[in-house]
This record gives C-alpha cells, structure tokens and sequence, in this order.
C-alpha cells in the first residue's frame, strides 16, 4: 500500500502540474521551460505560511498556487506585453526559473538557503493528492471549454487573427499563464507536505523536462492526454529504477520523434469525453464485428 | 579607476566569448525565426572534444581546435537534418520546431552525462601568465580568447558580405520561401548555416571549458548568450555583439562591486528592463505583423 500510495501522491503532483502546462502549451502555444521555479514558489510559499502562520493544508495550498500566479505575471506582463514571439517568452521563463533558484539557494533567513525549508508535517496523502487532482482536472477541463479557453486555442492558433476577431490576446495570454503557474505552485505545496522538506534543487531543469514530456507526448490541446502520459512518466520510473539515469535521452530522443513523425503527440485535439468515448467504441465494435467480406466471383 | 577599468577589461573578454554564442542564435534566427535550442549540446560537445582532443590523444592546441569542430559539425548537421529539416519541410508551427530542438539538446546533453560521466574536468594549461597593460592585468588565454572571437567574428562578416554563399544566406534572412523561388537551395544554404554555428560554439565552447572548467552542464551559459542576443536585437549580428559586451562588462561590473553570488540575477533584471523599455532590442528590427 506504501508503494501504491507513493505513485498516487508523486503521480498526482505531476499530473496536476501537467495540467497547468497543458494550458499554457498545449492549448495557448506558449512554450515554457521554467514550470519547476512557479512549482518552488508555491511550495515555499505554502510551507512558509503553513510553518510561520499556522495556516491549515489546503488554504495553504492554495495561496502558494496564487502566490505563483502571481509572480508569473511578473515575466508575463513585459514579455507578451511588447508582443515578442514564443521564444522570448521560453528565454524568460528559464532565466525566471534560474533566478528563483538562485535566490531561495542564497536566501538562509525562514527558508534554509542551500540546505533547504525542513520539519513541516506530512499532510500530503493519497485521498488528499486524488481528491485535489480530480478538482484540478474538473477545473481545467471547465476552463478550457468555456469561452477563454477557446480565446486560447485561437490566440495559438494565429494571435493576429484572433485579435481581428476582438480576442484581447494580452489579457488571453495573461490568464493561461496565470492559472497555469497556479496549478504549479499547488503541485509545489502537495510535494513540499509530501516530502516535508524542499530544497531548490528540486526545481531544477530536469523537473521541467519532466513536465515538458507530459505534454508534448500527451498531445497538443488536449487534457487527457497529458494527464495519463504525466502519471506513465512518474510510474514507469519508479517500476524501473535502472531507466532513471537514462530516462531523459529517452526523452529527448522521443520528443524530436514525436515532432517528426506524430507532432500532434499521443491523443492531441482529441478529449476524453462523451463524444471521444462513442466513436472509439464504435470503431472498436466495427473492427470486431467485421465479417468476412464475401469473394467476388 | 584602476578597479574598474580591470573591470571593464575582463568584461570585454567574457563577453567575446558570449558573442560567438549570441552571433550563432542571430544567425539561425534570423533565417528561421526560432531560437536554436540545442546550441547549448553544441557547445558541450566541443568543450568535450577539445578536452579529450588534448588530455587523452595529447594533440596540439591548434589540432585540437580543429578537432572540436570537426565534431562539432557534424553533430550539428546531424541535428539539423535529423530534427529540424524535416519540420521545416512541412512548415510545422515555430513551437514543434522548439520542443525538437529541446528534444535534441536533452538527448545530447545527458548521452555526454552518461559516457563521459558529470565530473568538473581542469582543461589542461596550454599557456599560463599574465599581459600587463599599465597596471591592468589580462590573462594570456583570455587575451587570445578574445582576439580569437573577434577574428573569427570579422571572418563571418567578410563571409556574409561579400561572397556569393553570403548574399544567399542574407536573401534568406529577408524571406526563405521568396530565395527559394528564385533559385536559392534552402537546404544547402541550412547547411551551410549549421556548419557556421558549428563553428561558433565549438570555439566558444573550448574557450568557455578553458577559462572555468569542462563538464556536461556547462552549456547553461547559453542563456547569458541568449539574454545577450535579446538585448541587442533577435536576428541581428552586431546587435548580438553589442549585447554580448555589455552583458559581459554589465556581469563583472556586478560582481566586482555588488555581489558575485547574485550576479546572475542581475543579467536577468537587466533583460526585463530590456523588454519593457526596448522590446525589439538595441539593434532589433519589428518583425510583428501591423494591425
């Protein structure tokens, strides 16, 4: 049970920043490779005040996930503000990242420095992480049907289009990255009373590449996608501890792959949903209960 | 005074080695329009190179920079045709051509990891001692490091302005499908870019290892190359040298007199600044579609 638990909690974690990433990427097309630093800030934020102001797990939780919203307008404002393309605002998001980790490694008053934040209990359970994953899930999926969500998918697809058309691209970009640094940060904060203790250099660029391979093989603008390939890439590790070390050549080699051959990744555009279920059932029954065509003469 | 020209000085050679990095992003995206990502696996591979070039086949220097990129090259090429030819063939979004470049860079990087192992390597001394200029004190190697870049800065120009294969790489700047109607080979013309930026981070990559020291994750300096080609203009050359030294001097500046530990942070400040007040860069041009 320890060991099932343990892949729920860690699969939960990174399922739920998945989600965060698979709004931003996925489905507004802004390519983020510092989700680990919005991930540290609502840990430290949500130990900090759980430790020092004995505010409760899930409000806790919480506001280190608007605490990281927060910040992220920080990069989000200047970067999409003078309209500069994606690779800016991947540049900035790295660099954003690097910077957090150099300041909580340097800053030793409240937060440890290098050594790390340590002794907040262990709140972080199995019923809690899936609890709040499912929420997470009903959430983005609400969001990403409703009326910003498909600002979203058309500010990806052609921002000058979109904004023809009166989509306000700014404010649109504002909000995924938004929600997207909050569903990090709460990632943050379930792993920092998971683990009871964090350490800045479990925000390092690997932890994005993690993040960043959830999506790209989960799929382009699809939920469902990410999440199920978010909780293989934290499983699959665990069952076979000697692929660790090799795990991100893997991962390299599979993202060119996937952009080569199937750039849409595994269940890109398509959704877990009523509809989805119907014509995959259907397609299914039609291949079982296919009879054997009758020879022409 | 004394300090702070010292200062500048050193600055003036880190950033040298920054610009043959900025010099390698501006000239991909200026074709391209993306940021080439796996430049930083580029740089590692010829630090690498150049290291074992020395220290296991005891090769000269020279041989040695040779040797760097000759592999440096082809691994470029490699990427190049492996991961961003075929994209490019179907016009895939900017965004696949980003996360196949990732996809490279992490291949490369940890495969370095992983054979070679993540030990800090001591390049081995090739010439040791000081050049002293009044009482500003230069390195020899930095000295060399710097004048290295800016001559292999000026051979890239004389390169692009005044030969054929440069008029067909700056036709290609300006629109690559319109040079392609007109009878320039794309594919050729990548290549070629690929073997320039080849080139570029081999040198800066063995002259990087030298003046700190090998190791596979030493490629993260290609943010500082990145911030330095923002600063000065995505796309264009001399602005990526002019944010290189200024970046360069800006980071010793702050580590002489402010803080070492944060310098940094500063380089990033500074870049937010940038975006703000001057979003397309010191030498930029606005490439955004006018509504």
């Amino acid at each position: 049970m320890g060991y099932l638990s343990t892949i729920i909690i860690l699969g939960g974690i990174s399922v739920i920043a998945a989600l965060g990433l698979a709004i931003l990427t996925g489905y507004t097309g802004m390519f983020s490779i510092g989700h680990a630093g919005f991930m540290a800030l609502g840990g430290y934020m949500a130990a900090v005040i759980n430790m020092q102001l004995g505010i409760p797990f899930l409000p806790a939780v919480l506001i280190g996930g608007l605490f990281s919203g927060a910040c992220s307008l920080l990069i989000g404002f200047p970067t999409f503000r003078s309209r500069l393309t994606g690779d800016y605002f991947a540049i900035a998001t790295f660099g954003f990242s690097e910077a957090i980790r150099l300041v909580l490694t340097n800053t030793y008053p409240l937060i440890g420095g290098a050594y790390g934040l340590t002794g907040m209990p262990m709140l972080t359970n199995a019923a809690n992480t899936l609890l709040i994953t499912v929420g997470a899930v009903l959430l983005a999926h609400a969001f990403v049907t409703s009326q910003y969500g498909k600002n979203c998918i058309a500010v990806s697809q052609d921002a000058t289009a979109a904004q023809m058309m009166g989509v306000n691209v700014l404010k649109t970009k504002l909000i995924a990255l938004f929600i997207s640094a909050f569903y990090a940060g709460v990632a943050g904060g379930l792993l920092g009373f998971y683990l009871a203790y964090l350490t800045p250099s479990l925000f390092n660029i690997t932890r994005s590449s993690d993040l960043l391979a959830a999506v790209v093989f989960g799929g382009m603008q699809s939920l469902i996608g990410p999440v199920i390939a978010a909780f293989v890439l934290v499983a699959v590790p665990q069952l076979l501890y000697s692929f660790t070390e090799w795990r991100l050549v893997v991962y390299g080699m599979v993202f060119v792959l996937v952009m080569v051959f199937r750039p849409q990744g595994l269940l890109g555009y398509t959704e877990m949903n009523g509809t989805f279920l119907r014509v995959w059932f259907s397609a299914l029954r039609r291949r079982l209960m296919r009879k054997p065509q009758p020879q022409e003469g | 005074m004394e300090l702070f020209l010292q200062q500048v000085v050193s600055g003036i050679s880190i950033g040298a080695v920054y610009s043959l990095l900025a010099v390698g992003y501006a000239l991909v995206y200026s074709v391209y329009n993306f940021t080439n990502w796996a430049f930083d696996a580029f740089m590692v591979v010829g630090a690498f190179a150049g290291f074992y070039a020395i220290s296991s086949f005891s090769l000269p220097f020279w041989a040695a920079i040779v040797f760097a990129i000759v592999m440096t090259v082809a691994i470029s090429l490699l990427v190049e045709t492996g991961a961003y030819r075929p994209l490019r063939m179907r016009n895939a979004p900017r965004l696949f051509m980003m996360i196949s470049a990732m996809g490279a860079n992490l291949t490369l990087i940890n495969l370095i990891n992983n054979l070679f192992g993540g030990a800090f390597r001591k390049f081995p001394e090739i010439s040791a001692g000081t050049i002293y200029l009044g009482n500003i004190a230069i390195g020899k190697m930095d000295l060399f490091a710097a004048l290295f870049s800016f001559v292999t800065l000026g051979l890239l120009w004389f390169f692009l302005q005044r030969t054929k294969a440069g008029l067909a790489i700056r036709a290609s700047s300006l629109d690559t499908t319109t040079a392609g109607i007109l009878g320039i080979n794309n594919n050729r013309v990548a290549l070629l870019i690929f073997t320039i930026t080849g080139i570029l981070s081999a040198t800066s990559g063995i002259f990087y290892g030298m003046k700190y020291a090998v190791y596979p994750y030493l490629g993260g300096v290609t943010i500082k190359a990145m911030i330095a080609s923002i600063i000065g203009g995505l796309g264009s050359l001399p602005g990526a040298v002019v944010g290189s030294l200024l970046l360069g001097v800006l980071e010793t500046l702050v580590a002489g007199y402010i803080s070492s530990t944060y310098r940094d942070l500063f380089s990033f400040i500074f870049l937010i600044i940038v975006l703000l007040f001057l979003p397309t860069g010191i030498l930029g041009v606005r490439t955004e579609e006018k509504l």
